[in-house]
């Protein structure tokens, strides 16, 4: 199963470098429809401010909650087609600029020196061959797919409970499909995000290992930036943001099986809101670390192309 | 530099005889994105303190409704303006890797010789971009409107800031939405990016074996 969800993030044997790719176009639909999802919801929380009925407007409030965050999943999932798509087409640069450097760069020298350096990106070592992926980027190439699938999944559940929310709005049964669907849901959204980090370090890792593949096929010395101080606080903050996503989620179920009284409920909701946002946050906030390590790592391997052209080392 | 506008099949692009180095997007990228973290990183606390002190009002002994309205209010005001932050790094971001792409791109051809051949700005960047206002917007003016809210509770019906509450917590969402939007645009315009320089790169060794 796991060799199947890899297989995804590889381009199609006998594949044409020049063809668009579909995950793209499945992402963007995706984006689309979640926008759509969340204007809609915007109109019923209009329409619940302006109506003169307080429980009609609890009750749209209820599965308007349940079908926002389903559009916040539903766009996620379409960014995650996206970065499947990044993979793939990551995969068909590295084997161009494999078979193209050769007619390109001048015959090497001298081989290079073997060991650590330092380079405008950070430090690096030098290598015979290409490194063997690091276990943080075998984990990422494990798990994105679980992560997303499951995350999904729960989104779903929660909108479903939200009608069950939204049909017993002001009784226990209501309070109770409350705390499900805001706990299930933010679970989802977590996994999502954790599953899109993890889509980021599988892109980290496929850089790492492609631009070390392109250098030992010329036959020069390997070098490889070192996991930079962004990558690492990457994976602080999605862990984190990952335990927080899960405790919001034990806490609402905790809270929906304690019988709370309305004050008490009130109470645990007035905190939980910002905790679960907080968690999210905590991912987003290691999605920007990837991101920026990306951008980094992909000047560096551009500084290393560029070498390669000009001295042939 | 010279520069002209040549058009294959599927791609846009500027022929030019040096690197074009960083657009003005990919720079205000390169330069935000760490303030737009920060903001985040400081709201969020902010947010979250103030959540457990209107916790601790509903459940106090006497609790004062002004001050329960007027916290429900400040909390989302300060949540949403950490996430106006994230979002807005994110967007940057991926500005800052298309401008490592343009610039490298760009120094790779340079050094290899032949014309500089660099991707005009797709129409999916443009969506990225104008959605990320659009985002921004749509988050930062319901902040906005949470502190006058805040301000005033005291002096409007309970009723009027409950609705305001629900209106503005829609804006709010519809802002998250475009944020997502606009991001999932952005690595779409990586995929072009990097079809176009598998193709040019092909192309330069198809050149130098001709």
């Amino acid at each position: 199963m796991t060799t199947r969800f890899e297989s995804l993030t590889r381009p199609a044997v006998g594949g044409d470098y020049r063809s668009q790719p579909r995950q793209r176009t499945i992402g963007f639909v995706l984006a689309a429809v979640g926008l759509v999802l969340a204007v809609v919801t915007l109109i019923a929380n209009i329409s619940a401010a302006n109506g003169d009925d307080p429980a009609t407007a609890a009750e749209t409030l209820a599965w308007s909650f349940g079908l926002t965050t389903a559009a916040f999943g539903t766009i996620k999932l379409g960014i995650a087609a996206i970065l499947i798509g990044v993979l793939v087409r990551l995969s068909i640069r590295v084997e161009s600029v494999r078979t193209s450097l050769p007619d390109l760069a001048p015959a090497g020298t001298s081989p290079g020196t073997i060991g650590s350096l330092e380079t405008d990106y950070g430090a690096a070592k030098a290598t015979l061959t290409t490194p063997r992926p690091l276990p943080i980027h075998r984990m990422a190439r494990r798990m994105w797919a679980p992560m997303i699938g499951m995350g999904y999944l729960a989104v779903l559940a929660g909108l479903i409970v939200s009608f069950v929310w939204s049909a017993n709005v002001g009784t226990s049964t209501g309070a109770d499909a409350q705390a499900w669907t805001q706990g299930l849901q933010f679970l989802g959204e977590g996994l999502l995000l954790a599953g899109i980090s993890f889509l980021l370090g599988t892109i980290l890792a496929s850089l790492r290992e492609g631009g070390g593949r392109v250098q030992e096929s010329l036959g020069i010395t390997v070098r490889t930036l070192r996991m930079p101080t962004t990558a690492k606080v990457f994976v602080a903050l999605m862990a984190t943001g990952l335990m927080v996503s899960i405790a919001q989620f034990v806490l609402y179920v905790v809270l929906a099986a304690s019988n709370p009284t309305q004050v008490t409920f009130a109470s645990w909701l007035a905190w939980l809101g910002p905790v679960r946002e907080v968690g999210l946050g905590l991912l987003l906030a290691g999605i920007v670390m990837a991101l920026v390590t990306i951008g980094t790592v992909l000047g560096f391997q551009f500084d290393r192309i560029k070498d390669i052209v000009r001295t042939g080392n | 530099m010279t520069t002209a506008t040549k058009t294959r099949p599927e791609f846009d692009y500027t022929e030019s005889s040096t690197g074009p180095g960083y657009n003005a997007p990919q720079k205000m990228g390169r330069r935000l994105w760490a303030p737009m973290f920060a903001l985040a990183l400081m709201a969020w606390p902010i947010g979250l303190v103030l959540s457990w002190v209107r916790a601790a009002e509903i459940v106090s002994a006497t609790p004062d409704p002004a001050t329960v309205a007027r916290l429900g209010q400040l909390v989302p005001a300060f949540m949403f303006l950490g996430f106006m932050g994230i979002f807005t790094a994110i967007s940057f971001a991926i500005a800052r890797i298309l401008g490592a792409f343009r610039r490298g791109g760009g120094e790779v051809q340079q050094a290899i010789g032949g014309d500089v051949q660099t991707l005009k700005m797709p129409a999916t960047a443009r969506v990225f971009i104008a959605m990320t206002m659009m985002g921004m917007m749509a988050i930062t003016i319901p902040v906005i409107l949470h502190f006058v809210v805040a301000a005033n509770v005291t002096t409007w019906a309970p009723e009027t800031v409950v609705r305001w509450s629900e209106v503005l917590e829609g804006f709010r969402r519809l802002g998250t939405a475009m944020y997502l939007f606009a991001i999932a645009f952005g690595l779409g315009t990586i995929i072009q990016v990097l079809r176009f320089q598998a193709q040019r790169i092909r192309g330069l060794a198809n050149e130098a074996t001709a």
